[in-house]
C-alpha cells in the first residue's frame, strides 16, 4: 500500500492545482446558481428558480437548436475535410512535398481567432465583400444580401466562417492515424478489388476511428462552449437567430447583471457536455474495439 | 510499395484548398504593409510603398532621376528608397514599439506555464498509464471532466478567489491557473503516448530496483521529446492570445502581456480609427514568436502528433 | 535547412538583446498610454499617482488612420498640471472599458483606474452601487483654476458650452457622474458628386428624403448606409419624438428641478414605466405602431447589411458604393484624411416628418440625438486613501486635474488635436469642418432615450428584434408583442433594482384628465 502512496504523491501537483484553480471557482459558480446575485450587489437564495426560469427563457429552444446546428455542422466538417486533406497528403509519393503541405496547413493556427472572424465579416460577407461581388459578377446580383443580417442566412453564414476548415493540427492527427495503417491492409484490399473511394471509406475510415472520436469529442466540447466568435460578428442577432446558450450566459453574467442565472446556464451546459462526452466515449467504437470484434 | 502514378491532380486539389485556407493569413500579412486608405480602396493589391520603390528603382536604373519624386520634390534615389522602406514598415515599427515591453512578460508567462504543464501533466499521465491503483478510473475521468466547464462560468469566481489568495498583480496569477487548466488535455495526450511505450523497458528497470520517479525520469522523459513538443505548442497557442484574464487579474502594466496590447490596439482601431496597418502588423508581430517556435518545433511536433497520442 | 535555422537563431538573439536593452529616452518610442519611461524616475516626493483612462480617442500614442503623428494633447495638459502639483503624477492608460467583465470585476474590487471613460448606459446600470462618485458637489462649486469673472468662477457648470446635452448625461436619480469634455453629433454624410449627377439636393422633409433614396437605389447605389445599432438607438428616439412630440407636456409627469430647465419634458425611466402601465407604448397605442411602421417603410432604402461594423460602412461610402452614410462627427476626420477620396461630400441632418406622411407628425425639426462623447467618470479607486469620498485628499487631487482639464486652453489642446469631436467648453471653437454638427447641437433635446433609459437587456432585445422585424423575419404584431414583453420585463427589473416609486404619478395623471381630451388617438385604455 505504501507503494500507492508514492503514486498519489506524484499525482498531487495535478490535483492540488485543479482543486485550487478549477474546482473552487466551479464550486463557487455552482453555488451561485442557486442565488439571485449581481456582482457588487446582494445575494438572495432562491433555490432552483434560476434553473426553472431558464427552461422557460425565450431564447431557450432557439439557442439550443442553433447550438446543435453549429456543433453538428462543425462535427461533420471536422470528420470530413481534414481527413480528406490528410488522405490527399498521404497519397503523395514525395516525402518532401508531403512535409511541405503539412507545414502549410499548420500555418494558420498562429492567427488569433478574433482576426479571422473580423476578416470574414468585413472581407467575405460584408455588403461590398467577396461573396456579394462574386454573385454580381456571375449575374446573380439578386442573391446578394446582408449575410449576417438576413434571418434566413445568418446562422449558415456563421457556420461557414473558416471554410474550408482545413487549417490547424487536425490534418496532422488524421495523418498520424493514416501512417499507422500497415501497407499490407491496403494491398489486401486492392487484391479484393476495392478501389478509390470505396477503399477509403471501407479501409481508411475505420482505421482512423480513434482519431475521429477524439476530434469529435473536442469539437463537441468546443462547440458547446464557443460564443466569442458569434459575439464579434452578430451578437446573436438578428432576433435570436444566431444566439447560443453560451452567448446568453455571457450576456446574463456581465451585461444583464444576473450572475446567478448565468451560472445556472453554465451548469446546464456543463452537464450537457458531460453527457455527450460519455455517450461519445461509450457508444462510438474505437479502432481497437472495431478490430477486436473482427 | 506504393503505386507509381501522377501526383498532379492531388497537388492541384491541395493547392486549391491551401489557397482558401491561407487567404486570411496572406491578407493579414499583406495589409500589415498597407495604410488604411490603401486597404479601403481595395482589399487586395500590393502595398503602395512597394510599388513606389519599384517605380523609383526603374527610374533610377533607366537613368531618369528626375522622376524620383516624393510629393513634388525630386529627391536622391537613396532617400526615396529610405522613405519607401519606412512607409512600408510603418505599422511594424509602431506595433513593435508597443509590444516590446510586453514581449518578455508574454514569453516568460507562456514558457513557464508550458514548462509547468509538461512537468505536472507528464508525471500524472505516467502514473495513470503505468499503474493501476484504487480510484484510477474515477480520478482520470475527474480530470477530464474539468475540460467541460465553460470558461465564462468561472471567470468572476476565479477572480474573487485569486483576490482572496492575494495573488493579484503577479506572474503567478497567470502561470498557475494556466498550468491548472492546460494540464488536462496534456495529461490526456501524454497518457496516450505513454500507453504506446513498450512494457519491457519498465520491467527491466523495475528489476534493477528503480522507483516510480526514477523510471519516470530515466525512461519516460528521454523517450518523450516529440510529445513534449506537441504539449508545449498546444499550450502556448492556448495561452498566447489570452488577454482577458491578464487584464482582469493584473492591472499593473509591469505584468502586461502582448495580448493585452493587441486588445488595446484593436480597441483604438475600432473606436478611435487608429491606422489599420498598425493593427495588422500587430497581429503579425504577436504571431512571430509562435512562428519561430514552429520553425524549431515543427519536426518533433509532427512526429509527436503522428506518434498516435491523439486518439480517444 | 540548418542555414535557415541558424539565421533565425541569430535574428532571435539580436532581437532579444534589443528587447532587453533599456529603451532609449528619446521621442519616437511607440506606446499606448503614457510613455512608460516618463514615470520611471519619479522622485520620492510624489504622493499621488492618478490613473486616468481618457478613452481610445485621446489615449496618448494612438496614431489615427492615414496619419503619422501619435496623439499627445492630453499628455501635454498633464505635464502642465504636474508643474503646478509636483507631488502628483498623471498616468494615462488604455483599458478594456468596453468589456463588461473587466469593468465589473475591477469596480467591484476597487481596482479600476481613478478616472475612466465610460458610456452613461453602463454607469446608470450601476449607480445604486458605490462604484462611481457623484460629482454634483464639485460642479455646483467654482472651478478654482478659473479667474474671477470668467465662466466657471461661480459654478463649474457654467463652463460647459452645450448645457442641454451635457445635462442629458445626468443619471435619472438626478446626480451627475461624469465630466463631459466634448460633444458628438450624428448627421447624414452624402456624396455631393452623386447628388449633382442625379440632380438631387439636401431634403427639406421626410418625403423628399425618401424620394432621394428611391432615386439613388434606382441608379444602383446603396442609398443609405446605416447599422442596426444606430437605428435602434438614434432612429427610434428621433422617430419617437416626431410621433409623440405634441404630447410632450401631457407625458412629462415629473418636472425635474435639476434638468428641467435644459431638458424640457424629458421622460425618465419611472415616467415611461408609468405611461406604459396606462397603455402607452403598447399595441393599443396608435403612435407606437406608427413609429415602427415609419422605420419599416424606410428600411427598403438602407444597406442590406444592418449588422456590419461601422468601418465597413465608411469604406462603402468612400468607394462610392453607398451614396449616404448615417454617421457621426468622428467620420469627418476619416474622410478628410483619405488621400484617395475622389469626390466631394456634405453633411445634413435628418429632415422632419410632415403630417402628409404620418398623421401624428407635425413637421417639426428633428431633435438632437448625439451628445456627450468622452464621459469621464470618477471611480471608487479615487478615494482609496480614506475610503470615504468626503474626507479623501486623493479624490480632491483627481478632481483638481479634471477641473484643470476643462480650462479652455487645455480642452482645446485635447479635443481639437483631431477633427472628430466638438469642444464642450465655452471659448473653444470647433474645427470649421465640424460646424454643421455645431448647428445640429443647437436643436431641442430628444424627449427620451430608449436605449439608455432601461437596462442593457432591454437594449439587446430591442436591437436584435428590430433587426429581425426590419428584415422581414417577424410580423408587425409579433414584434409589438415582443416589445411589450421587453418593456414589461425591463420595468419589473428596474423597479426592483432601483427601488422606484411609480405610483406617485397617479395624482398628476388624474389631474391631467382634461388635458388628455385635447388629443386624438391616445391609447384606448389611457383613461
Amino acid at each position: 500500500m505504501s507503494d500507492h502512496l508514492g503514486l498519489y504523491a506524484l499525482l498531487a501537483p495535478t490535483f492540488i492545482l485543479l482543486a485550487v484553480f478549477c474546482l473552487v471557482p466551479f464550486v463557487i459558480a455552482f453555488a451561485t446558481s442557486f442565488f439571485d446575485y449581481e456582482v457588487g450587489g446582494d445575494a438572495k437564495f432562491i433555490g432552483l428558480s434560476n434553473y426553472l426560469e431558464y427552461f422557460h427563457d425565450y431564447t431557450f429552444l432557439q439557442s439550443f437548436a442553433n447550438m446543435l446546428l453549429l456543433t453538428a455542422f462543425s462535427v461533420v466538417m471536422v470528420m470530413i475535410v481534414p481527413l480528406v486533406v490528410a488522405k490527399l497528403i498521404f497519397s503523395l509519393s514525395s516525402e518532401r512535398a508531403s512535409y511541405f503541405y503539412r507545414i502549410l496547413f499548420l500555418l494558420p493556427i498562429v492567427i488569433p481567432n478574433v482576426a479571422v472572424f473580423l476578416i470574414w465579416q468585413s472581407v467575405v460577407y460584408s455588403e461590398i465583400g467577396l461573396v456579394n461581388s462574386l454573385l454580381k459578377a456571375i449575374g446573380h446580383g439578386e442573391l446578394a444580401r446582408g449575410w449576417f443580417s438576413d434571418p434566413r442566412t445568418s446562422i449558415w453564414a456563421l457556420a461557414f466562417i473558416g471554410f474550408p476548415f482545413a487549417g490547424g493540427i487536425n490534418i496532422l492527427i488524421y495523418y498520424a492515424g493514416l501512417t499507422s495503417i500497415p501497407d499490407s491492409v491496403h494491398e489486401a484490399a486492392t487484391l479484393d478489388g476495392a478501389t478509390g473511394l470505396k477503399k477509403f471509406v471501407l479501409i481508411d475510415v475505420p482505421l482512423v476511428m480513434s482519431q475521429i472520436k477524439l476530434l469529435v469529442m473536442l469539437t463537441i466540447i468546443g462547440g458547446i462552449q464557443a460564443f466569442e466568435g458569434i459575439y464579434i460578428v452578430t451578437k446573436g442577432g438578428p432576433g435570436f437567430t444566431t444566439t447560443v446558450p453560451g452567448l446568453w450566459m455571457y450576456f446574463n453574467a456581465f451585461k444583464f447583471q444576473r450572475m446567478g442565472y448565468a451560472c445556472a446556464i453554465g451548469v446546464i451546459l456543463f452537464l450537457l457536455i458531460m453527457l455527450l462526452t460519455v455517450i461519445n466515449l461509450r457508444y462510438f467504437k474505437t479502432t481497437e474495439q472495431l478490430q477486436g470484434q473482427v | 510499395m506504393r503505386k507509381r502514378r501522377s501526383d498532379i491532380p492531388i497537388h492541384l486539389a491541395l493547392i486549391a484548398i491551401a489557397a482558401m485556407t491561407l487567404l486570411p493569413f496572406a491578407f493579414v500579412i499583406n495589409n500589415s504593409f498597407r495604410r488604411t486608405n490603401e486597404q479601403f480602396h481595395g482589399f487586395f493589391g500590393l502595398p503602395v510603398a512597394l510599388k513606389d520603390a519599384a517605380r523609383f528603382t526603374h527610374a533610377h536604373l533607366s537613368g531618369h532621376p528626375d522622376r524620383i519624386k516624393l510629393g513634388d520634390d525630386v529627391v536622391p534615389y537613396a532617400d526615396a528608397m529610405r522613405h519607401c522602406f519606412s512607409e512600408l514598415v510603418f505599422g511594424f515599427t509602431y506595433a513593435w514599439g508597443i509590444f516590446r515591453p510586453y514581449m518578455l512578460n508574454s514569453l516568460f508567462v507562456s514558457l513557464a506555464s508550458a514548462l509547468g504543464v509538461v512537468i505536472v501533466a507528464s508525471l500524472s499521465a505516467y502514473v495513470f498509464s503505468r499503474y493501476h491503483f484504487p480510484g484510477h478510473r474515477a480520478l482520470f475521468l475527474a480530470i477530464l471532466s474539468f475540460m467541460m466547464i465553460p470558461g465564462v462560468l468561472t471567470l468572476v469566481p476565479s477572480f474573487l478567489w485569486v483576490k482572496q489568495l492575494h495573488l493579484l498583480n503577479s506572474y503567478s496569477v497567470l502561470i498557475l491557473p494556466y498550468i491548472a487548466g492546460g494540464q488536462i488535455i496534456a495529461i490526456f495526450l501524454f497518457k496516450g503516448f505513454f500507453d504506446g511505450l513498450p512494457q519491457e523497458l519498465f520491467e527491466s528497470a523495475r528489476l534493477d530496483g528503480a522507483g516510480h520517479f526514477q523510471q519516470y525520469w530515466h525512461i519516460v522523459l528521454p523517450l518523450s521529446k516529440q510529445i513534449i513538443a506537441v504539449v508545449v505548442i498546444v499550450n502556448i497557442l492556448s495561452t498566447w492570445n489570452n488577454f482577458l484574464w491578464p487584464q482582469i487579474a493584473n492591472g499593473d502594466a509591469n505584468y502586461a502581456v502582448v495580448a493585452s496590447g493587441l486588445y488595446l490596439m484593436s480597441q483604438a482601431q475600432n473606436v478611435a480609427n487608429a491606422d489599420k496597418s498598425t493593427m495588422f502588423a500587430a497581429y503579425v508581430i504577436s504571431a512571430i514568436p509562435l512562428l519561430i517556435l514552429f520553425v524549431y518545433a515543427t519536426k518533433p511536433f509532427m512526429q509527436g502528433v503522428t506518434s498516435g497520442a491523439f486518439k480517444a | 535547412m540548418p542555414f535557415i535555422k541558424y539565421t533565425i537563431l541569430a535574428i532571435i538573439i539580436v532581437l532579444s538583446i534589443y528587447a532587453l536593452m533599456p529603451p532609449s529616452n528619446g521621442a519616437g518610442q511607440a506606446h499606448l498610454g503614457s510613455d512608460p519611461n516618463r514615470n520611471k524616475d519619479k522622485p520620492a516626493s510624489v504622493k499621488y499617482v492618478i490613473r486616468f483612462n481618457p478613452g481610445p480617442l485621446y489615449l496618448p500614442g494612438v496614431i489615427p488612420e492615414n496619419s503619422k503623428k501619435p496623439i499627445e494633447g492630453i499628455q501635454k495638459v498633464a505635464d502642465e498640471f504636474e508643474k503646478l502639483y509636483p507631488d502628483t503624477r498623471v498616468e494615462f492608460l488604455g483599458v478594456p472599458g468596453d468589456v463588461r467583465e473587466w469593468l465589473v470585476t475591477q469596480l467591484s474590487s476597487g481596482r479600476a483606474p481613478d478616472v475612466i471613460q465610460i458610456n452613461v448606459e453602463d454607469v446608470w446600470q450601476d449607480i445604486q452601487k458605490d462604484w462611481y462618485v457623484p460629482l454634483d458637489e464639485y460642479l455646483d462649486a467654482p472651478n478654482p483654476f478659473v479667474e474671477a469673472g470668467e465662466p466657471g468662477s461661480k459654478q463649474w457648470w457654467d463652463m460647459f458650452k452645450y448645457p442641454i446635452p451635457t445635462r442629458g448625461t445626468m443619471a435619472p436619480n438626478d446626480k451627475m457622474y461624469c465630466i463631459v469634455l466634448d460633444m458628438i453629433e450624428t448627421g447624414i454624410f452624402y456624396n455631393k458628386d452623386v447628388f449633382r449627377r442625379l440632380d438631387l439636393s439636401e431634403p427639406k422633409d421626410w418625403l423628399e428624403f425618401l424620394q432621394i433614396q428611391k432615386t439613388l437605389k434606382q441608379n444602383g447605389y446603396i442609398p443609405l448606409l446605416v447599422d442596426r445599432q444606430a437605428l435602434s438607438d438614434w432612429g427610434v428616439d428621433l422617430t419617437f419624438d416626431q410621433m409623440y412630440g405634441e404630447l410632450r407636456d401631457l407625458l412629462d409627469l415629473d418636472y425635474d428641478p435639476n434638468r428641467g430647465e435644459y431638458l424640457h419634458g424629458y421622460l425618465d425611466w419611472d415616467e415611461l414605466i408609468f405611461l406604459h402601465r396606462k397603455g402607452f407604448f403598447s399595441k393599443n397605442d396608435p403612435r407606437w405602431r406608427e413609429l415602427w411602421r415609419v422605420l419599416k417603410d424606410w428600411r427598403q432604402f438602407m444597406s442590406q447589411d444592418l449588422n456590419a461594423i461601422g468601418t465597413d460602412f465608411v469604406r462603402a461610402f468612400m468607394t462610392q458604393e453607398g451614396a449616404m452614410y448615417w454617421g457621426h462627427s468622428m467620420t469627418t476626420n476619416r474622410l478628410l484624411a483619405d488621400k484617395n477620396l475622389g469626390f466631394e461630400w456634405g453633411i445634413f441632418y435628418l429632415p422632419p416628418i410632415p403630417q402628409s406622411y404620418s398623421r401624428f407628425a407635425r413637421g417639426k425639426d428633428q431633435v438632437v440625438i448625439g451628445g456627450s462623447a468622452m464621459q469621464y467618470s470618477v471611480t471608487n479607486s479615487a478615494y482609496s486613501d480614506t475610503h470615504d469620498p468626503k474626507t479623501s485628499e486623493r479624490l480632491k487631487r483627481v478632481m483638481a486635474f479634471l477641473q484643470f482639464l476643462t480650462l479652455p486652453k487645455n480642452c482645446d489642446a485635447v479635443v481639437n488635436e483631431q477633427i472628430a469631436l466638438l469642444p464642450n467648453i465655452k471659448g473653444v471653437e470647433p474645427h470649421k469642418e465640424l460646424l454643421p454638427f455645431h448647428e445640429f447641437l443647437q436643436r431641442h433635446y430628444a424627449m427620451t432615450k430608449w436605449f439608455y433609459t432601461f437596462d442593457l437587456q432591454f437594449d439587446e432585445v430591442l436591437e436584435r428584434q428590430l433587426e429581425l422585424y426590419l428584415n422581414g423575419g417577424m410580423s408587425e404584431d409579433d414584434f409589438l408583442d415582443w416589445m411589450e414583453k421587453n418593456l414589461d420585463n425591463a420595468s419589473k427589473r428596474i423597479i426592483s433594482r432601483k427601488e422606484l416609486d411609480v405610483e406617485r404619478f397617479e395624482k398628476v395623471w388624474r389631474e391631467r384628465a382634461e388635458m388628455r381630451k385635447k388629443f386624438k388617438e391616445l391609447p384606448s385604455v389611457a383613461n
